[in-house]
């Protein structure tokens, strides 16, 4: 039995333990993610072992700051498995800029969300800010999931140029892509460190057992 | 005076009052016209007069007037138009090495499996030619050319005491249509190999007379692209193929460092002694990084005169 879930637009279930969001393009299917339909909705399931806003929702984050209608910027798509359910949060009203940097995934991501009129895949580096520039609008959320040593230092100057006023951005942290040889937790600290300069925190978490050695921070913009 | 200020994205080229109302507008049809968008601000600079660039803050605001749904369609059809431009612009040399290199590696994954089947299944015929012929390629081959009877004559075998069972003929060619499709997967291979060595001869000709054609090509393969390579320091050039290894010592240095990854199999490794295995490995990554270097900014070919340096300092021919 699906039901609404304590986040905005995502549904669970709360018998199998599943999260689950409703497909914008009924019928059809981003990646191998099995379809529920339940009067009359279709619903996709959503793995948090795929995904790390999914892993954020189960471990019982209070808020996931993407609401429908908004304007998303979502930095490091890959091929699309995460910015799907996002564009499902979103709805047909909201938007989605989808921003990778290898035109191998951004291929697939074509493919796997063309029929969804709400995402615009942007072939560019989420480090080159005035190429971006010239290709999106101001934002209500950004969303970062980037494998780079300097990912806190794009998220800073991504906030500063594409969001709004008040706005929110979740950063997804992997430890090991900042350095291999110290403790996660080690590395952690140091990038709350470095975002308590510039924003404010609002939620952190570990993405664990989903995701190993993966942290999630939610900021708001000063 | 407050200036107006002059903005362009992929929908159009804007003209923008201190209020950041666009007063003038001139629309993009296509991405052409995009990358052209010199011509259209010069436009609207004869016609203004004195546009300045947007500072960090007006740019926050001007980018806030484009927030808006109307803006949608533009933004995804331009956005995607680009994107697909680009993805078909980033085709190039460096991932035609990569997939050959690729194939060639899996192809001899899949010849070493389907000659040891070959060996096992033909040795019930004639097990005398699997244990005088140990080279794969020239099992497949001379087994499909000759017969059984040709074979043991070239090993002065008498057929009578031969330990392989008589077949069937309809048994034979099961075994020889395996053969035949092995010796179509060595040649195969080897169209590939001149393949690569076309392309590198274009792409990365001292890289490939420093580690030769295959070697170059598998660290092209490893890295994704000559750029990444290129950008690289030497000594990670060094130990590429040994993360596991790289990475168990960092984060314990009890366990020592990997002295060579991929190159590991370059000749003038494997002709040197044991204990100047570390000093040629780097030597060596020295001069394939600076050949690499050379290559990507399409210098001069400098090629011969590394490998030479190479040989003189350690007295090794390759």
């Amino acid at each position: 039995m699906i039901s609404k879930s304590k986040i905005f637009e995502v549904y669970e279930d709360k018998a199998r333990n599943k999260l689950f969001t409703v497909n914008l393009t009924p019928g059809k299917k981003v990646y191998e993610e099995p379809l529920v339909t339940q009067n009359n909705i279709e619903y996709r399931e959503w793995d948090p072992y795929s995904s790390k806003l999914a892993a954020l929702i189960a471990n019982k984050c209070q808020n996931i700051f993407i609401r429908k209608n908004d304007f998303v910027l979502y930095l490091g798509s890959s091929t699309g498995t995460t910015v799907s359910h996002v564009s499902d949060i979103v709805g047909k009203d909201g938007f989605v800029f989808a921003v990778d940097l290898a035109p191998r995934v951004m291929r697939d991501l074509i493919f796997n969300l063309e029929a969804r009129k709400n995402t615009a895949p942007i072939l560019e580096s989420a480090n080159h800010i005035n190429e971006l520039m010239e290709r999106i609008s101001i934002v209500d959320v950004i969303y970062q999931d980037i494998a780079q040593k300097n990912q806190v230092d794009i998220f800073l100057k991504n906030i500063s140029a594409f969001l709004k006023k008040d706005g929110y951005a979740l950063l997804a942290v992997k430890a090991r892509s900042i350095d291999v040889t110290r403790k996660p937790k080690q590395i952690f600290n140091e990038v709350r460190e470095q975002l308590e300069n510039e924003v404010t925190i609002v939620d952190y978490r570990t993405l664990e057992p989903y995701q190993k050695d993966h942290a999630m921070f939610a900021v708001k913009k000063k | 005076m407050p200036s107006k200020f002059i903005f362009t994205n992929i929908l159009g080229s804007y003209v923008f009052t201190e209020n950041y109302k666009a007063v003038e507008e001139i629309l993009f049809k296509d991405i052409g016209q995009f990358k052209e968008k010199g011509i259209y601000e010069d436009k609207l600079r004869q016609k203004h007069g004195n546009l300045a660039k947007p500072e960090d803050n007006d740019l926050h605001n001007i980018l806030l007037f484009f927030k808006n749904r109307k803006y949608f369609p533009g933004f995804l059809k331009k956005n995607l138009e680009l994107t697909k431009n680009s993805i078909k612009e980033s085709v190039n040399n460096d991932l035609f090495i990569v997939q050959a290199a690729g194939a060639i590696g899996e192809i001899d994954k899949t010849l070493n499996l389907l000659t040891k089947r070959l060996r096992e299944w033909y040795s019930l015929y004639n097990p005398e030619a699997s244990d005088k012929i140990r080279d794969h390629e020239k099992f497949s081959s001379l087994i499909a050319k000759k017969s059984k009877k040709q074979l043991l004559d070239e090993f002065d075998i008498d057929e009578k005491d031969s330990i392989g069972s008589d077949l069937k003929e309809k048994d034979i060619s099961a075994i020889l249509s395996l053969a035949a499709q092995i010796n179509s997967l060595y040649a195969l291979r080897a169209h590939y190999e001149n393949y690569l060595k076309e392309l590198e001869k274009e792409t990365c000709p001292n890289l490939a007379a420093i580690l030769g054609v295959a070697m170059a090509a598998k660290l092209i393969e490893h890295t994704g692209s000559l750029k990444r390579l290129a950008e690289m320091p030497a000594s990670t050039l060094q130990v590429l193929g040994a993360e596991k290894a790289l990475f168990r010592h960092m984060r314990n240095k009890k366990n020592r460092p990997p002295k060579f990854g991929l190159i590991h199999e370059h000749q003038l490794i494997q002709k040197s002694k044991r204990e100047m295995y570390g000093k040629v490995a780097r030597a060596l990554a020295d001069k394939a990084s600076i050949a690499a270097r050379v290559d990507y900014f399409k210098g001069k070919f400098i090629g011969d005169k590394l490998k030479k340096e190479l040989i003189e300092k350690f007295k090794i021919e390759y």
